[in-house]
């Protein structure tokens, strides 16, 4: 078995997230991190919020992730969006003024394999100004491959960092192995990712440890790969379809607290909150520390071209307003809700670490 | 006139104005107009030709006497940001590209290989060809070199609001510039920009420090001011700084009225 890297356990840059994140807190400290972490967003990302929408292309999963509602042994009616049908949802998400989604699939199976989820990114570029992925690890020369196609970012969360509850939770299928697993964002920018998402589902294991471990993790990316562009996910367990009840829930203040420390620790990078949140939730977290935010997800395959679909998705939608109504509500607060925030003339490989200035021999697809 | 002469075109106003940031299209118009600029950036990734409400162009295009300068934001190599100059001009019809590459999105600081490398294409191609450098002496008489209209070097990182921290490179690249030097990014108070025109600037460009400014057309304003108050002062020609007192009693007395 491989061992876990230095990297990976060394505290020394941490010292600070962990002043902020580890109990016992003071009583105003919550209210003196949101301050700090406003004046640091305001400065940085100004009074924008750019937004994305996700769009599930199979539910097939080889996977047995205890929490959820896609795994393997589940009951779930399986399918996936054909061609003509992926057109169909951007379609109708451009119509709603989406122009910078997020693929998704399960872990890799023979009905949406490499092959597949490649035409889908190459279908989504055509449509779209902004693609990435959320789907199974891959090699560095499949990364490369969805770069060539217009993929510019790879969303790969740990979920847990902590090793033994890793493996324990994930109890079959390639996810099993928690070093590949964590050795996946680095492949990708090796592949010529632009950006990488990283992440933990809050409530799998103790919270603040898996926060530190999170930021290891970022700086690690970042010395290594000078040009990486990355972001942070903060989601946390819902009620899944399997009814998995979270070990070590994270509250709303704490998750608060873990996104203004993020803030402060890391002034630069994106942070993203998903739906998974509730309405009150996300307004009040806009313009404290969030720069990216989903809109108007569907978690079930498809959704947007019929939206009367009730089938069970893999989580469940807190924040269920339309992009009309969340734009409303951004603008309340005088927050301009930004849709496109990219150009696909800066589609195509990144050259990861490596400082040449040949770049022009590589056109995207489209 | 005291213009500004970026290739053939000449603006009365030196301040010149960025589009992001703000909250919200009406205040950032607002803000353009009570600025005075005449020259504004915008980034072609917040061009939006599918959705109106979401465009940053169409607004900024409408108005009378503008002459728009698209930025590259977002590239991070040279042969992008020579894809999106060439977009660029075809949709808003200007001639000036402001390249911007940067290779790490996190801290925005920009790439002077890749920069060089887009500049050169670019001026040959007949753009007006406006640098986003460090401030870099050497790199900026590169960028003359190859046929760039101005160089901008950063007062400090983008957003920062840390002023000319720069000075020193920047008084340098002044000097020996033969094309007008623009203090970009930094800048949080309209002193600063004052600042660096008494240095000798042409212009100064500023986003963040308006956009998010409590009244951003009131702020908008305060800088349009001091820009022009910084200009002044250089053309007046400012005291000199001296390190020490000057002695009433000369020092080199002793050596008697030379004969």
């Amino acid at each position: 078995m491989r061992e876990i890297p230095d990297w990976l356990t060394d505290n020394r840059e941490t010292m600070a997230l962990a002043a902020m994140l580890t109990p016992p807190y003071a009583s105003d400290s919550l209210e003196a991190l949101a301050a700090e972490s406003r004046a640091i967003t305001l400065r940085r990302f100004g009074r924008t919020m750019t937004l994305y929408a996700p769009l599930y292309l199979s539910n097939y999963c080889s996977s047995g992730c205890v929490y959820c509602g896609f795994a393997s042994d589940r009951k779930t009616l399986r399918h996936r969006l054909e061609a003509d049908e992926i057109v169909r949802e951007l379609t109708a998400m451009k119509k709603l003024g989406i122009s910078d989604i997020l693929l998704l699939t399960g872990e890799r199976t023979a009905a949406a394999d490499f092959d597949y989820l490649r035409k889908s990114v190459e279908i989504a570029a055509q449509e779209m100004q902004r693609v990435s992925v959320e789907a199974f690890p891959m090699s560095v020369n499949e990364y490369r491959a969805l770069a060539d196609c217009g993929c510019t970012g790879i969303t790969i969360y740990q979920e847990t960092y902590n090793r033994e509850r890793y493996e324990a939770l994930h109890r079959w299928g390639p996810k099993k192995d928690y070093i590949d697993r964590l050795e996946t964002p680095a492949r990708a920018l090796e592949g010529g990712i632009k950006n990488v998402g990283l992440g933990v589902l809050f409530g799998l294991s103790d919270p603040v440890e898996d926060a530190l471990a999170l930021y290891r993790h970022l700086r690690y990316l970042g010395r290594t790969w000078w040009r990486a562009g990355m972001s942070l996910s903060f989601p946390r367990m819902r009620p899944q379809t399997g009814g998995y009840e979270p070990p070590f829930p994270v509250d709303d203040h704490l998750l608060a607290r873990m996104i203004f420390a993020f803030r402060i620790a890391l002034p630069d990078t994106e942070l993203v909150l998903s739906t998974r949140e509730s309405a009150a939730y996300r307004d009040g977290m806009a313009g404290l520390g969030i720069t990216r935010m989903s809109i108007e997800s569907r978690t079930t395959v498809g959704g947007y071209d019929n939206p009367e679909n009730k089938e069970e998705g893999q989580f469940e939608i807190f924040d269920d307003r339309t992009a009309k109504e969340f734009c409303t509500a951004l603008r309340k607060k005088n927050i301009e809700p930004v849709f496109k925030n990219w150009e696909p003339a800066y589609n195509g490989p990144s050259d990861g670490n490596k400082a040449t200035m040949h770049h022009g021999e590589t056109e995207p697809c489209h | 006139m005291d213009a500004l002469q970026l290739g053939s075109y000449t603006f009365s106003s030196r301040l010149i104005l960025g589009t992001g940031k703000f909250s919200n299209a009406t205040v950032m118009l607002e803000a353009v107009r009570a600025s005075g600029a005449q020259l504004i950036t915008v980034a072609l990734r917040r061009f939006n030709r599918e959705q109106a409400e979401d465009d940053l162009f169409g607004p900024l295009s409408a108005i009378e006497g503008l002459t728009l300068m698209p930025n590259t934001s977002g590239a991070s190599t040279a042969a992008e940001a020579i894809r999106a100059a060439h977009i660029a001009r075809e949709l808003s019809g200007s001639p000036f590209i402001k390249v911007e590459i940067h290779p790490n999105p996190q801290h925005l600081m920009p790439d002077p290989i890749e920069t060089f490398e887009a500049a050169r294409v670019l001026a040959s191609e007949g753009f007006l060809v406006m640098p986003y450098i460090t401030a870099d002496p050497v790199l900026a008489k590169r960028l003359e070199d190859v046929g760039c209209a101005s160089v901008m070097p950063l007062g400090s990182a983008i957003g920062s609001g840390q002023g000319v921290a720069n000075a020193a490179m920047i008084e340098i690249i002044i000097r020996e510039s033969g094309i007008p030097v623009i203090v970009d990014a930094g800048l949080r108070s309209p002193s600063e920009a004052a600042h660096a025109m008494e240095m000798g600037c042409s212009a100064v460009l500023v986003n963040s420090a308006v956009a998010v400014a409590g009244n951003p057309p009131e702020m908008a304003e305060a800088f349009a001011e001091a820009v022009a108050a910084g200009r002044k002062a250089f053309r007046a020609g400012l005291m000199q700084k001296s390190g020490s007192a000057i002695a009433t009693s000369p020092l080199t007395a002793f050596l008697g009225a030379k004969g």
